[in-house]
């Protein structure tokens, strides 16, 4: 069985745009919570794409329909893994709190017929043999970070915020991070990570978006390990937002049946 | 003849799926093993694994053959699962052969009791494959989150066990020969003899947890031993001189629980069940059949945590016979340990696994490292050994000859 330690997806994915706020003299922190406080909508669900692109340039794909729903004081997730075939029927659930409350997370692996309670325990994991982290795609909180505003920068035709972020715990992942934020709706648009060393170790940029439901998305994401010459494309479709997904998605029940 | 038969009937299951629009998925697998001492095969088998399946609004099925070939020309087909689901909206019924899979546990059976196990092969099987089928009608009534599941079981299903012949098998020891009489071994299908669980699961933020109780048969028949005796004409004294022994299946009842939790990255599992009425041998020569009745308690703890990039896994569990005679063969407590560590290297390329089973009674133990590379995302070759130590009167120690490495090599699709 493949490594299958899950966390949020789509959040890095979903951003939402239509700011308009005079922003001329926000801190790097208040650039960060505008980023971070974001609307996502109601609930939202899609089908995610991975394509890993190792040095030689061979390809591995994985393919997932994810759901997610937010109720306010937390978040449910029911993810649905269609591909490698290894791993078809495999399910992931996580619940996230905005209380601080650590993460609950279940896996359901169809061979064991069988819902196994995961620790959340293990951000520094790298997602299903991706260039992304379960912290990468998570939604991590501006508070966990000492941020400063660089400059303004125009990136691909687009003015954006340069703020550098450097985690408050010495001994996380990553040394410190450089964001890009566009400054008209605060979507991030191209992100730098510094290893320990503060070398440079990777680099996400934002390939596409679209507006759905009112709500600007990231449909294309790129992720590329610049020590390992490894990169991760990652991709929305069937994007639908704000639909009322009920509750009884993210049950027990659902994981099983696997739709 | 019976390879055309397991070929058309392959075709049969495909062309079903493709007439459903059914999902396919499934393996092809060698598994090859070597003998440490001796050099030998301990396992040739090729499998196939053919999984067809549908899960509509209102209805699903699937159906799951697995044909294993073995050695130069001996097949064997199992029909793992053959159901078809039912949904409605607060409840889901199953009808057919399905596995079930109950409790926290990992390689260890507490309340898992519903699917016997397949034990030809000693606990060395997938634990996916180690579980056998049963014709079963299952209802699942959901109430929020939560759901209540009651299993009706009109065909008793026994463990598996090695034939004479077979490395895994143990050629009982005794103490004047024996002649058994298996007329009694056979539960038939009917009301009557049905087994019947329930079970309560929730699934909370911060516990999940399940209650469960059963009335079954023992998995494992009870050896019901009638002695003759003669006297010996030089001591005058009674002598053993036979021993009849009539194999049977009883009832037993049962009861217990699991759950699971997460306390600052660490997972707690706890699982226990109390057994109602099993049979046991005992060297009390009063007692009927050489058989004593007593309750006992399975109960295990467990912890999963990660230490780095390195996941961690221990389980402590014991088996406590209750009201204990010194007469049984049994002893009052058996303990045991599981561990497991596992490293999946960045890439999700190659795994690294170690899982041991440790006998602290009879201080035996099974080791079982291996390592697994992905060649891509269908092919995968797996490097593996099954190292057996310990007391040879220990249910691991006693398999101490077949020690082995394999090598498994599996095309998924």
């Amino acid at each position: 069985m493949k490594n299958l330690k899950f966390t949020s997806v789509l959040i890095i994915l979903t951003m939402i745009g239509g700011f308009n706020l005079s922003a001329q003299n926000l801190t790097g922190k208040q650039i960060i919570e505008k980023v971070y406080n974001r609307p996502t909508g109601d609930d939202q669900s899609s089908i995610l794409t991975m394509t890993l692109i190792n040095a030689q340039g061979k390809q591995r794909v994985r393919k997932l329909n994810q759901f997610i729903k937010d109720n306010g004081t937390n978040e449910k997730k029911i993810m649905f893994f269609t591909a490698p075939a290894d791993v078809k029927g495999t399910s992931f659930m996580n619940w996230s709190y905005t209380s601080g409350k650590s993460d609950d997370q279940w896996i359901y692996l169809p061979a064991l017929k069988k819902i196994k309670r995961i620790s959340s325990d293990s951000k520094s994991d790298y997602f299903m043999g991706s260039d992304f982290t379960y912290d990468d795609l998570g939604d991590r909180h501006p508070n966990d970070d000492t941020h400063k505003f660089l400059r303004e920068e125009t990136l691909f035709g687009v003015k954006c915020y340069v703020v550098q972020s450097i985690p408050k715990d010495e001994d996380y992942m990553y040394s410190k991070t450089i964001t890009w934020i566009i400054k008209t709706s605060f979507i991030g648009l191209k992100k730098e990570f510094y290893d320990e060393d503060g070398d440079l170790l990777k680099i996400m940029d934002v390939n596409s978006s679209q507006k759905i439901s009112g709500i600007n998305v990231i449909t294309k994401i790129t992720m590329q390990n610049k020590q390992k010459n490894h990169k991760t494309i990652m991709s929305l479709s069937n994007v639908k937002i704000n639909v009322g997904i009920p509750d009884s998605k993210f049950t027990e029940r659902m994981m099983m049946r696997g739709i | 003849m019976k390879k055309l038969s397991i070929l058309l009937l392959f075709a049969v299951f495909a062309l079903t799926g493709k007439a459903q629009n059914a999902d396919f998925s499934g393996y092809v697998r060698n598994y090859t093993g070597v003998l440490y001492n001796t050099g030998d095969l301990s396992i040739l088998q090729n499998t196939f694994d053919l999984d067809v399946s549908k899960t509509g609004e209102k209805i699903g099925f699937k159906v799951n053959p697995m044909l294993y070939h073995y050695w130069a020309d001996s097949l064997d087909l199992r029909l793992r699962e053959a159901y078809v689901d039912l949904y409605f909206k607060n409840f889901d019924i199953r009808v057919g052969k399905q596995q079930v899979v109950w409790g926290k546990a990992d390689g260890v059976f507490i309340t898992d009791v519903v699917s016997p196990l397949n034990l030809t092969e000693f606990l060395l099987p997938e634990f996916d494959e180690i579980r056998t089928g049963v014709n079963a009608v299952k209802l699942d009534y959901y109430i929020g989150g939560n759901t209540l599941e009651a299993i009706w079981i009109p065909q008793f299903t026994p463990t598996e066990i090695p034939q004479a012949g077979s490395i895994w098998y143990i050629q009982p020891e005794f103490p004047a020969p024996a002649t058994f009489d298996w007329s009694k071994s056979e539960i038939k299908p009917s009301l009557e003899n049905s087994e019947a669980f329930i079970k309560y699961t929730a699934l909370t933020s911060a516990i999940d947890f399940e209650i469960m109780g059963g009335y079954t048969w023992d998995d494992n028949p009870t050896m019901h031993v009638q002695k003759e005796f003669a006297v010996n004409p030089q001591t005058h004294q009674p002598m053993l001189t036979g021993l009849n022994i009539t194999p049977e299946h009883h009832r037993l009842y049962l009861a217990g629980g699991s759950f699971s939790t997460e306390i600052k990255g660490v997972v707690l599992r706890g699982e226990g069940a109390y057994y109602n009425g099993k049979y046991f041998q005992s060297e009390d020569p009063t007692a009927v059949d050489a058989l004593i009745q007593k309750d006992y308690l399975h109960y295990l703890l467990g912890v999963d945590f990660n230490i780095g990039n390195v996941k961690l896994s221990s389980q402590f569990i014991q088996q406590t016979i209750l009201d204990y005679d010194t007469n049984m063969l049994n002893p009052e407590f058996e303990n045991t340990m599981t561990f497991m560590a596992r490293y999946d290297t960045p890439s999700d390329l190659l795994h690294f696994e170690l899982f041991s089973y440790i006998g602290l009674t009879n201080q035996d133990a099974l080791i079982r490292p291996k390592i697994t590379y992905d060649f891509d995302d269908s092919f995968s070759i797996l490097l593996g050994s099954n190292i057996f130590v310990g007391d040879r009167d220990g249910r691991f120690g006693q398999y101490q000859d077949n020690s082995m490495m394999y090598l498994k090599l599996k095309y998924s699709f």
